[in-house]
């Protein structure tokens, strides 16, 4: 198995030294040949582990939808080999990259099916994905040729993780870029969200609002707190976050503090395993919560899971977030 | 002796009431209290009102209710089966109910036209029914008319058959949050319990105390053995079949609205044998008010040791039930 998988590698580069061989006088071509390979090796610190990659990956396999779509939104979707386990859906503007992807399994597929796949590079977002069943130990890879890289937020110890900001999610772009040897790709990418970030927070949709960002549960609501994606959202657009004070992604949240501040919008994120639908339809048939203030009007701003955590679509949410608000036209 | 009992009730409940994530003094409990049960509050506002009658009481008395129901029947079945060990969910019910949950959270089984909450209530009362059913068939299929062994041993295969089921379909098909979700009902919770649901719950409590306690006589002859009992004029089977049956209902309806509370009726009534004596017309009473105030203490605990976090009610009632089941163990060694 080993060797299968480091032979992709190693006949590139005897292809490379036949191609060289031909062409010229060994020593010059030796160095011009060299030449578009002078952004390898790359070497990226990532969760206190080293990645190193000698040259360009070819056959990237991704796990979870926010690596698989850093990928594809970097335009460099036929790099894949494989890809597994989805949240919800591909953002539309990426879907058609996505089809020509082979979806290893639904969730996480076994050890066996990823060496299949033969990568040389396995991209995550979630330190599961490397559990022993999955792609394995990262250090085991590493030895038998395939590089891994791990989203710093899904990094093992919460102390590798960063701050959730956008510069953190674009540090994570300009890594895989850079470990794809396409570093001008995270820079346009990125220039572009910028962009878009910049006009979200001139416009300042949720200026003097407060929000209640509604993730699930019904019993005990689990919100965006203080460290959130919902929270750089919320920022974004100008409106407070009512539990930003809860220091950690998310949390649960309580009602009575819901009752006593009654927010102006309720955020409900949308998720397969908690539509923004039934969340709604719960407040509104709850005898207590459908007395609150967003309830009665129907203040709510409905936000797909996947831009509400920190990566590549976070800036969609944000955009998505001050569309909706700027539709319902709130006083703050 | 019961006035006390109520007084020590009425008091935990008070208290229970005035604590919560925003602070509302215990003389605004007493106005709104006073308000709504006809009196002059003294300019309730709408914010007291919805958190101490329209959260806070409903949740208070639905402990009230599941502690009393749960102590009941771990009283009646202790003594039914001659088991020290037996609680209220012996006969499958609450890894039925946990089947029922499971299908509707994680496969997202949708109970045409519920929302989530309630759909989950349904089915897990719908699991704990079926459960009791393959139970009651395994059991009574030897004939010999329900013997407490055979009882208990289905009770634990289909225990094992259900949480094998509940295994493979969060691991299998759990998205997202799953297992947090899953693990957290199973612990039980009396959060979000509003009039409606704590109505029901009454309304089983106060069935189960009255209907119990009419056995109060048939039960004491039971503790001295099924040969006993027959000899006494005692219709064992058919009391076998009311009771166990009566006690898989209402532990079933408290499971519907409370998730899993373990336990409390396994403890609570041999915490008040030795004060009331052996009587099930004392011991009756005495377990209900037991585990009334015992859960609403629980309950406190459970929404106020953490800042912003409830904690998980079952692993409360456990911590406390763990080192009593070792006392007991310890002083009856006896298998």
């Amino acid at each position: 198995m080993i060797r299968r998988t480091v032979m992709p590698v190693a006949s590139l580069a005897a292809g490379a030294v036949l191609l060289l061989a031909g062409c010229a006088g060994a020593p010059e071509a030796k160095s011009e040949a060299a030449e578009p390979d002078a952004r390898f090796p790359v070497s990226v610190d990532n969760c206190d582990h080293d990645v190193v990659v000698e040259s360009a990956p070819e056959r990237v396999v991704t796990l979870n939808q926010g690596a698989t779509e850093v990928v594809l939104a970097l335009g460099l979707g036929d790099r894949l080999a494989g890809t597994a386990y989805l949240d919800d859906a591909i953002s539309e503007r990426w879907a058609a990259e996505y089809e020509k992807v082979p979806v290893l399994a639904e969730e996480y597929p076994t050890h066996e099916a990823v060496l299949e796949a033969e990568p040389d590079l396995v991209y995550a977002s979630y330190a599961s994905a490397f559990d022993k069943g999955v792609a394995g130990d990262r250090s085991a890879l590493a030895g038998s040729g395939t590089a891994s890289y791990l989203s710093p937020f899904g990094c093992p110890e919460e102390d590798q993780r960063p701050d959730p900001t956008f510069d953190a999610v674009w540090q994570e772009l300009h890594d895989v870029a850079a470990l794809l040897g396409e570093p001008d790709r995270s820079q346009s990418v990125v220039a572009e969200q910028r962009e878009t970030l910049d006009a979200v927070s001139e416009e300042a949709a949720g200026a003097g609002l407060t929000a209640l960002w509604y993730d699930s549960g019904d019993k005990t609501p689990l919100v965006g707190g203080g460290l959130s994606g919902p929270q750089l959202i919320l920022d974004a657009v100008g409106a407070e976050n009512m539990f930003e004070d809860v220091q950690r992604g998310w949390g649960e949240g309580s009602w009575e503090d819901v009752l006593a501040v009654d927010p102006d919008v309720i955020v409900l994120a949308d998720a397969s395993w908690s539509s923004a639908a039934e969340k709604r339809a719960y407040l509104e048939k709850d005898p207590v919560l459908s007395e609150l203030t967003a309830v009665q009007e129907g203040a709510f701003v409905t936000v797909a899971y996947s831009e509400s955590t920190p990566g590549v679509r976070m800036v969609d949410g944000a955009a998505a977030v001050a569309g909706q608000l700027a539709d319902l036209g709130l006083q703050g | 002796m019961a006035t006390l009992a109520v007084l020590s009730l009425v008091a935990s409940a008070a208290v229970a009431l005035a604590l919560g994530s925003v602070d509302v003094p215990l003389s605004r409990v007493l106005a709104v209290l006073v308000r709504r049960l006809g009196g002059d509050g003294g300019g309730v506002t709408v914010l007291e009102d919805q958190l101490v009658w329209q959260l806070r009481l409903p949740r208070v008395l639905g402990a009230v209710a599941v502690g009393a129901v749960l102590a009941l029947c771990g009283a009646v079945l202790q003594s039914l089966t001659r088991n020290d060990l037996a609680d209220p969910f012996l006969l499958g019910v609450s890894s039925g109910a946990t089947v029922g949950a499971v299908t509707v959270m994680v496969l997202g089984i949708g109970v045409g036209g519920l929302v989530a909450s309630t759909a989950v209530s349904t089915a897990a009362f719908a699991g704990a029914l079926a459960a009791l059913a393959v139970v009651l068939l395994i059991a009574a299929a030897g004939g010999r008319g329900l013997s407490p062994h055979r009882t208990v041993l289905a009770g634990v295969a289909v225990a094992y058959l259900c949480s094998a089921y509940t295994s493979v379909v969060v691991i299998m098909h759990g998205e997202g949050d799953a297992a947090r979700r899953v693990l957290s009902w199973t612990l039980g919770s009396l959060a979000g319990l509003r009039w409606e649901s704590t109505l029901v719950l009454l309304a089983a409590a106060a069935v189960a105390l009255v209907w119990f306690s009419a056995y109060a006589e048939r039960l004491d002859a039971f503790t001295f053995g099924e040969v006993s009992a027959l000899s006494l004029g005692v219709p064992v089977t058919a009391t076998r079949w009311v009771l166990m049956v009566a006690t898989a209902l209402v532990t079933a309806t408290t499971v519907a609205y409370a998730g899993v509370i373990g336990f409390v009726g396994l403890v609570v009534p041999h915490l008040v044998r030795p004060l009331v004596g052996h009587r099930h017309v004392a011991v009756l009473p005495a377990s209900a008010w037991g585990g009334a105030v015992l859960l609403v203490w629980a309950d406190t605990a459970a929404r106020s040791l953490v800042d912003r976090q409830e904690v998980p009610i079952g692993a409360l009632t456990a911590l406390l039930g763990v080192p009593v089941l070792i006392w007991l163990m310890a002083r009856r060694p006896r298998t």
